[in-house]
């Protein structure tokens, strides 16, 4: 049985329409990354999950239990939905502590004591343990987003629901709150994730949809959607994002053909000559430093780099990913030249390693 | 003559500060009782002012317009004189009925704003954990709606204390009216009304202070969590 099941859902605003007809299936633990132009109905889509906007017609069944049904015990089915959403909506008249185990407390019978460990375990996997006693108000908006990722793990959901976790954030905080996601994909729990950070969703979806025409355009694993988009506007959407890979297996590897593929790229979408200076430099830096630290002499080497480039706006994002010894060039007590020079030049860095450390670099 | 001899004529010659003291705990009276049933009231109020059914949201909208837009003294004659004047109702029980007409339209109204002003998102946020449309409403929009309420809740209290010094026009001796007959008395206006406009005063800060040590309090409590 899927956990969620969705059937013929329509919803209109007067006389516009924003979802005709979308059916879909998800199956417990599957991530699911929701993707499209703004405005085009990802957000009444989640919420329709939730019924915080009831459907004009169609079904949802959330683990073979009917929402939309007439009767149906909305509140009951809601505690095995988390929702995260943009603008976070802690309650600002209570501190962490209180956030985490309101609903928990009162709804799952926990007494106040257990709640109260399982928020602070809760919390000090996403390192905010000391920020218990504190009021959202002095909290900054990454810190502020993984407390409403813990609020929702509380009631222990059998799926989370993401409407643009990321958008309403200062870019040097949006790394913390992925990671914290990135976490999640660990756990056992179903995930639908509205977002426009491609490369996150392509890392981490096992299903991409698109949406477009008030329901699902296309939909598919990532490599596909992104790589091979069949249907004309996923090919319009995906295409204003541009991707270049470099694969790196020897300490000998070709810099001028990485550097030459990178000029080439970047001249070919339009990038300015001193970016795409910046962009090589960064990309040799990041390289000669990951292959001094991570790897021993005779060791072999497989580090793969990938740029994108987002012709809409201009976002142009490094990612790298290297086998080889953790190690996190941000985190040094001395930066070395090299790591000085990126850091400078980027908009945000972040490290993160699961077996294999990966780095992101927003330029 | 000394100031003094004033002061003894203004309160204590013939058990001034008696009627004086009468006269204060009538307006006490009528705020208290009025700001009881005028805050009650005005909660039922914005409650309709905020159903969705069309008929009952507007008549509460009227009801708020039309109470705030006119002079409480205008209320006040027109019940006295006009709608009760056949009821045998005591003057007091009438300046009762229309304080707390006045108040609640003036709460309602504060109340609708300050629910307005409070994020929606959080309430949603609560709902979606599986909270109940009550207790989302409990635990999370009212608390944030009376904080935003209370600094204005705090001034209507004390516009409602003054509010009240119109009774005399109804015959009722409050503290205003008992101050102006002890200056005709005592023939020292300006000793006596000084003395009545202190009393006002202190009544006002009487508020503030309250509504300071409720705060404290809670301090402490979240200083002691
Ligand atoms: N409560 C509402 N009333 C009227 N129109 C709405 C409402 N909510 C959303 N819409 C409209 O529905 C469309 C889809 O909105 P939304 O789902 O928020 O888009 P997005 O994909 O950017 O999340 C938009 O055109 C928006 O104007
Ligand atoms: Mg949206």
């Amino acid at each position: 049985m899927p956990l969620i099941e969705v059937k013929g859902l329509c919803k209109s605003f007067g006389e516009r329409v924003v979802l005709e007809d979308v059916n879909l299936e998800v199956s417990d633990g599957e991530r699911i990354a929701i993707i499209g132009e703004s405005g085009c109905g990802k957000s009444v889509f989640l919420r329709c999950l939730e019924l915080l906007t009831v459907p004009d017609r169609g079904q949802i069944l959330i683990d073979g239990q009917e929402i939309t049904a007439k009767g149906a015990d909305v509140d009951r089915i809601r505690r095995s939905m988390g929702m995260v959403y943009q603008k976070f909506h802690l309650f600002s008249h209570m501190n962490v502590m209180d956030n985490l185990c309101l609903a928990p407390v009162r709804l799952l019978g926990m007494t106040r004591e257990a709640a109260e460990e399982k928020a602070m375990d809760l919390l000090s996997q996403v390192g905010l343990s000391t920020r218990a006693n504190d009021f959202p108000e002095v909290l900054s908006g990454g810190q502020q987003q993984r407390i409403a990722i813990c609020r929702s793990l509380m009631m222990d959901p059998k799926v989370l629901l993401f409407d643009e976790p990321t958008s309403a954030l200062d870019p040097t905080m949006v790394g913390e709150v992925l990671a914290v996601i990135r976490m999640l994909s660990k756990r056992h729990l179903a995930m639908l994730i509205v977002t426009h950070e491609m490369s996150f969703a392509r890392e981490l979806a096992d299903r991409v949809l698109f949406f477009a025409e008030h329901g699902i355009y296309e939909q598919g694993p990532p490599a596909e959607v992104f790589e091979h988009p069949k249907r004309a506007k996923t090919v319009a959407f995906i295409q204003k994002i541009k991707y270049f890979s470099f694969e790196i297996t020897s300490r000998k590897f070709d810099l001028m053909k990485m550097q030459g593929g990178l000029l080439v790229f970047g001249e070919k979408y339009g990038m300015r000559h001193k970016r795409i200076g910046r962009l090589q430099l960064c990309c040799e830096e990041l390289v000669y430093e990951m292959m001094a630290q991570c790897y021993a002499p005779e060791e072999p080497v497989s580090m793969q780099l990938a740029v994108s480039y987002a012709e809409a706006d201009g976002r142009c994002e490094i990612e790298l990913t290297c086998s080889g010894k953790e190690y996190n060039p941000f985190a040094q007590e001395e930066d070395e030249l090299g790591v000085t020079i990126l850091k400078k030049m980027a908009a945000r860095l972040e490290y993160t390693y699961d077996g294999r450390s990966r780095i992101s670099i927003l330029l | 003559m000394s100031f003094q001899e004033q002061l003894y004529k203004v309160l204590i010659e013939g058990d001034s500060y008696r009627t004086i003291l009468s006269g204060l705990l009538v307006t006490l009276q009528i705020t208290a009782v009025s700001l009881l049933f005028g805050t009650l009231l005005g909660a039922g109020v914005c409650f309709l002012c905020t159903r969705k059914n069309k008929a009952v949201s507007v008549i509460a909208g009227v009801y708020i317009a039309v109470l705030r837009g006119t002079p409480v003294l205008m209320l006040l004659l027109l019940l006295y004189y006009g709608v009760f004047a056949r009821a045998g109702f005591a003057p007091v029980v009438v300046a009762i009925m229309t304080f707390s007409l006045n108040l609640s339209a003036h709460v309602a109204e504060l109340l609708r704003a300050s629910a307005q002003a409070i994020d929606t998102g959080q309430v949603e946020a609560a709902r979606t954990l599986g909270l109940g449309r009550r207790d989302a409403f409990r635990l999370v929009a009212l608390p944030q709606i009376l904080r935003i309420a209370k600094p204005v809740y705090q001034s209507l209290i004390v516009n409602l204390i003054q509010w009240t010094s119109v009774v005399g026009y109804i015959s009722i001796t409050d503290l205003t009216r008992v101050i102006n007959n002890t200056a005709a008395r005592t023939m020292q206006p300006f000793l006596t009304i000084t003395v009545g406009m202190l009393l006002y005063l202190g009544l006002s800060y009487l508020v503030y202070g309250i509504f300071a040590l409720i705060d404290r309090r809670k301090g402490v409590r979240h200083a002691a969590d």
